[in-house]
Formats: structure tokens, sequence, C-alpha cells
């Protein structure tokens, strides 16, 4: 006999994820992962400009601002042969590393450090040993016990007044929670730090981009303009700020999140054997060294692991038609020659045919259909995607830079190679990327500014602008690495216009229900993956692997939402 | 509604999401109002679908005027003026970006920097197709809001606001 556990919605995401898992003898035995609310982007594109598809992806999430926008503007680019100079190759990807170190920080922080962190706890630290602590493992000036110990009585006022969801909503006191008061009070500190200090970092993509949120972008390059000597372009006030923000930027990485990180692990080191799940990784590469059309010159390799295997890496070509599919056979759309087809997204078809039960109800029949995600596969493999994956591939490419910061990780917490297949592996990768990304930003930044010295200020291309330069019909892919993973953007064009747009997001790879021969993908698969479940009423392993991917529900379906309240149900099977 | 304080500036924040139909009735609102002149004191902004990256936003304004949809089972095109100081008293389910919007705004008050909120909720039904533009039954309570919505920032921060065309 077993129980199921229904969790909907997954809180701290953006967007709405139901989760039902089979609970027995207290380890989860079978998991179901749905997106409960429908997309249906790809049909308020068809027959749009080109030009414009930016724009209206941008649109679509308010955590991801920039990376549909950037990967439709590839996608075009793509299709009509758009080579972007140099420049504007910088600016996308110094916008590009500070989306990841903000989206990276507030994840950590505001997102997932509360299914490690018990802030209620906190209040039993002791301020000195608190203090004493922090500065053992970090030069951080905000340290002392005198500030510990104000902050202990302004949470003290927040807990007892129960107005706030963060101190009154959690499974605080749950037995999965085993920090002692002190870190505990240490990253609840770091949690309202980090709500400061991401105010500042996203100012990069005001300036580059005009505005924020949803940045301006322009197929062929970037809306910006270099002027040193101009107010209203990108002149030397505005970079002198942009190398500010990336420094404080970077300081904040290295001197919080990453020796936070490291200790927060070293208390769930039994992390590491839990919530792997499918062991396939894939990753199409970001961060363009010498132009987008030179993969090999990328900082974020591509690539695709099979069963935990890092001695070989996978070539990954997102033309081909064999390679990248998606499937609908346990989703409420329909294809046109059967729902066992796989179709590239160039041939992609985005019918709805919704057979759930009418809401609301108590259970999905996750015998047939039961979401609004199509199911991705990479050769007919479930793969996973995310830092993980990017820290993975990379380190399986021999990268030094990669190994020196997974392997430094690793001595530290004393914990084999094994344990990055983990939902510690992916919270840690997670962190040890933005470190990386956080050195490279420094890179660009200095490259941009030896370009403008040099006298190149070149910001986009425009002799392709023109539709009458176009071919009569053309297709592109555009990819990026999203911080939470692999995404693509497939544009077909045909008389100047959108026939079809397709996109493949990252947490449609991770979410997605079955395929049609029942393989699980990456959210039900690590969910198997020796998950202890303490407490049914409280299932906060389930959170803690579901949030290690950093769901986000926005872009993989969109949404309506009934109550927005949680429901947590458990009922005898 | 009694109002005595006013404000040296103001920020007018539609939020919302363009591409979900009347869920995007606040960025439908801010885009219109984006185009007419304002006194110095009164800004306007298309939040979009802006979760954190709004924050700054939120502690630059001693007063900021919310423009969202709800999902609160009223007609569609039923507007409220709501005067919200946590975040619990937020009305649920406002629209697509609900949940970063819910902890933006905790955040805001666990800093002590949250500031005096006006919401202006504006019911919308409950299913929405995809698609860009609103209904005719928000379409028909457009004016109304931007003339309350205006009355209020005018009343807010003491001076004129220019009349509309």
């Amino acid at each position: 006999m077993s129980n199921r556990i229904v969790v909907d919605p997954i809180t701290r995401i953006e967007g709405h994820l139901r989760i039902e898992a089979d609970i027995q003898d207290g380890k989860v035995v079978d998991a179901y992962s749905s997106g409960t609310m429908v997309r249906l982007i790809e049909r308020i594109l068809q027959g749009r400009d080109p030009r414009d598809a930016w724009a209206f992806v941008g649109r679509v999430c308010g955590v991801c601002t920039t990376v549909h926008s950037l990967a439709s503007c590839r996608s075009v680019e793509d299709a009509l042969n758009i080579v972007i100079p140099p420049n504007a190759e910088i600016v996308r990807n110094l916008m590009f590393c500070a989306q990841y170190m903000h989206d990276h920080v507030v994840h950590f922080y505001h997102l997932h450090a509360l299914d490690w962190v018990d802030v209620v706890n906190a209040l039993q630290a002791d301020p000195k040993a608190t203090s004493e602590l922090a500065q053992s493992i970090s030069n951080w000036p905000k340290s002392s016990t005198g500030y510990f110990s104000d902050l202990q009585k302004r949470i003290k006022g927040f807990v007892e007044s129960g107005q706030l969801g963060i101190f009154t909503n959690g499974y605080w006191g749950h037995p999965a929670y085993k920090l002692p008061p002190e870190v505990n009070l240490i990253g609840l500190a770091h949690y309202l730090e980090a709500l400061e200090w991401q105010k500042e970092m996203v100012k990069v993509h005001a300036i580059f981009g005009g505005k924020n949120p949803h940045p301006n972008y322009l197929v062929g390059g970037m809306a910006c303009s270099i002027g040193l000597d101009d107010v209203s372009a990108i002149n030397a006030e505005r970079l002198s700020y942009v190398g500010r923000l990336f420094e404080e930027g970077k300081r904040f990485v290295e001197q919080v999140y990453i020796p936070d990180l490291l200790a927060i692990a070293s208390f769930y080191k039994d992390w590491g054997a839990i919530g792997g799940g499918l062991g396939n990784y894939l990753v199409y590469g970001d961060l363009p060294t010498n132009g987008y059309n030179d993969p090999s010159s990328f900082l974020i390799p591509s690539g695709a692991i099979l069963n935990k295997d890092i001695s070989q890496v996978y070539d990954v070509d997102l033309r081909e038609d064999a390679q990248v599919q998606e499937f609908v056979s346990r989703s409420w759309y329909e294809y046109a020659d059967g729902d066992n087809a796989g179709l590239h997204p160039w041939k992609g078809e985005t019918k709805l045919n919704y057979t759930g039960p009418k809401p609301p109800y108590e259970h999905l029949n996750v015998e047939e259909k039961y979401s609004y995600l199509k199911t991705p596969r990479w050769k007919g493999n479930a793969m996973e995607v995310g830092p993980l994956a990017r820290m993975l591939v990379g380190y399986a490419r021999g990268r030094e830079d990669f190994k020196e910061v997974v392997d430094g990780a690793l001595a530290k917490l004393d914990v084999p190679v094994t344990a990055l297949f983990s939902t510690l592996g992916r919270t840690a990768a997670r962190g040890l990327e933005t470190q990386l990304i956080a050195n490279w930003a420094m890179d660009f930044y200095e490259q941009l500014l030896t370009n403008i010295r040099n006298g190149d200020t070149r910001m986009a291309d425009t002799s392709k602008f023109n539709p009458e330069r176009w071919e009569t019909s053309a297709q592109g892919v555009g990819h990026t690495e999203a911080p939470r993973g692999a995404l693509a953007h497939w544009c077909v064009i045909k008389d100047q216009k959108l026939e079809n747009y397709q996109l493949v997001v990252p947490t449609t790879w991770n979410a997605s229900p079955r395929d049609p021969e029942g393989k699980m993908s990456a959210y039900e698969s690590s969910l198997m993956d020796n998950t202890p479940i303490a407490d049914p009423e409280q299932p906060l392993e389930i959170l803690r692997t579901v949030h290690s991917f950093d769901p986000c529900m926005a872009c993989a379906v969109h949404l309506y939402d009934e109550e927005g309240k949680q429901v947590n149900r458990v009922k005898v099977l | 509604m009694q109002t005595t304080t006013q404000y040296p500036n103001l920020l007018i924040l539609g939020i919302g999401n363009l591409l979900m139909g009347d869920e995007g009735v606040g960025v439908h609102l801010a885009q219109r109002l984006a185009e007419q002149p304002f006194p110095p004191g009164v800004d306007v902004l298309d939040g979009g679908t802006g979760g954190f990256h709004l924050m700054d936003y939120f502690t630059s304004y001693p007063c900021v005027l919310l423009i969202d949809a709800t999902l609160d089972g009223r007609p569609a095109g039923a507007i409220r003026l709501l005067e919200p100081r946590f975040s619990s008293e937020f009305p649920r389910s406002m629209s697509t970006h609900d949940i970063g919007l819910r902890d933006l705004l905790e955040g805001l008050q666990v800093m002590g920097q949250m500031p005096k909120v006006y919401l202006f909720a504006v019911s919308v039904a409950e299913l929405q197709e995809m698609h860009i533009g609103l209904s005719p039954e928000v379409e028909a309570v457009m004016p109304e809001l931007e003339n309350r919505v205006k009355a209020l920032a005018e009343e807010l921060v003491g001076m004129k606001v220019s009349a509309p065309a």
C-alpha cells in the first residue's frame, strides 16, 4: 500500500507546477510532474514579422527576461544569414552574465535556501558564535556580533507578527533540517543582503538594453550605441558603472554565495546520493568568444553525456531531424500524424487537446495524458539540462577552468565525483557556475573597452534588415543556455512572415511527462532516485529535489491560476 | 476614499503579461499613460512580468500606484482600489507572475522598504486563451481605470495632472 501525495502548486517558483508522488515505506516509489497551465506562444507568433519576435517572447517570463529574446534574435539571424558585430556579441554576453549572476543568487537565497535553512531556528543562534563562524569562512565585512544580534531582534519581530509567508508557511522544525542555529542565522542574514544586492546587478540590463524588465534586443546586433562622450549612448560613465556592478557582483559571489553554499552543503552530504535521476545531460553551449557561428569558441561548451559516463561527450546538432524531437503521447496536444510521433521543432505542431479531468479535481489520470508540457527527447533519450549538465560537460571536455572549481569544491566537501549526480550536485553546480561566469564577465568587459579604445563602435549589422533582401523561405535555429538550461527557438520564415515558431525550453526538458516508451523525464526520474520522505504531510524532500532544478514554468506553460493556494493532499491508495 | 498624505513623487506601475489577454491590463494601461504628459514627480513604468527585477523601482519611490489583473471571481472588468500594507493583504492570484511578485513583496517587507502602495485590481475572467489585446468587458472599463489612476496620482502629488487630450 502506498500514499499518493499531491503538491500543487510547488511554491517559490515562477509559474505553476504540480507533482503527484506515491510514497511507500518512507520513500518515493512513483512520481508524476505536470504543467497544468496551457502554453500557446507559438500561435501568437505565427504570421508576425520575424524581426519583432524577440519582443513578444521576452514577455513570456519575469525571471529570464533576456534569454528568450536572445534565442529569438539568434534564430532569425540564423535563418537570414546575419553575422552580428563583435561588440554586439560582447554586449549580449555581458547581459547573459548579469542574468546568470542575478538569477542564480536569487534562486539560491530566495527560492531554494529555505529548503535547507530553517529560518525560525535561526532565532536560537548565539550571535557571537555566528560571528566567529562567519569570519572563519569568509572575509565578508558584515559579520560582527552586533550585526547578527540586531538582525535576530528584527526577525523575532517578524516571526511574532505572523504577517510574513516566509516565516509562517515553511516546514520549520522539520527533522530533515540539519543546520546548527548559527548557520541558519548566516543563511538568513544573506537572504536579506542578497535582496539588496540583486537590485544592483540587474541594472546592467537597463544600461545595455535601454530598460528593465524586458530589455531591448535587435535582430542583427544590439539596440544600444556606443559614444564615450555621448550623453544618450553607452558612454564612459555608464561603462565604468557597468564595471563596478560586475566587480561588486563578483565579490558577493566569492565572499557570500560560495562560502555559504559550501558551509550549508557540508551538513547535507547525504543529499549527494539522493535525487540524481536520469544521468543523461544535454548542453547547447553559449558565451561565444569568436562569434556565435564558431561553437569551438564557446566558454560554455556544448555536448551530451549519457548514463553518467563522463569519459565520452557526444556532439549535438539542433538541425538534424532525428536529434531533438518533441512527443505528445502524454501531453494535452494532438499531432496530425498520430500522438506517438516525434517531431523535430521545424516541423512542430501546437494543437491543444485537453483530455484531463474537469477542475477542480483530486488526481490527474496519470495513465493517460497528464500535462501541458510536451516531451522533448535527444536521439530518443530523456535528458537533464541546466547548471549540472553544463558543469559536467565542461568537466568532461577537460576544460581546466571547470575542473579547477569542481575539483576544489569536491575536495573541500570531501565527497567523491559521483556526488555530482544528485540534488546536492545540482545545487552546488549552480554556485560553481556562477563563480566561473563572474570571472568571465570581467574578461568580456575588458574586451569591450579594448575594442572601443581601438575605434570599433559597431553594434549592429543592418544590411539584411530590409525584408526585400530575404529569401522567399528560410528556416533558422537559435540557441542559448538559459540559467535553467538549454534553450532553443526554431523559426520558419515564408514570404517575410513567421510561418512556424517553436520554443523548446529548459523546464520542458526537465519537467515533462513520460514519452511513448514510458521513459520518465528529469523531475520524475530524480524524485524516484532514493528520495526519503520523513513526513508525507510535509514533503520537504520533494521540494528540495524539484527546486534544485530551478523550475520556471512561466515559459514551459502559460498560466492560469485558480486560487493560488497550495494543495498538499495525502491519500491512501 | 480619504487620502491626506501627499508624496513628492510617485510611480504608476502597470504589471502583467501582455501575451495573456486581459492579464496584461496593467501593461496596456501603462503603455497608454506613457504616451501622455505628466508633471515632474510622476513616472510611468510598464513593469511587464517583472518579479524581482522590479524591486529597485519599489524602493526608489515613497508611493507606488500598482495596476494589475486579478482572478478573484468578480465579473470581468470590476475595478477595486486596495491599500495593502503587507504581502499577505494583496489579493490572491494576481496575474501570471503571481509568485514572483509575492516573493518580491515579502522581500520589501523584510527589508523594511515597502512603499505606500495603492493597488488597482482589475478582475479578469478565469480562462484566458493566449492572445494579445483586451476583451470587450475589460476594454470597456479602460477609460474609467485611466481616469481613476490619474485622479489619484493628481491627488497624491498635490498637483494637476494634464487633462486627457
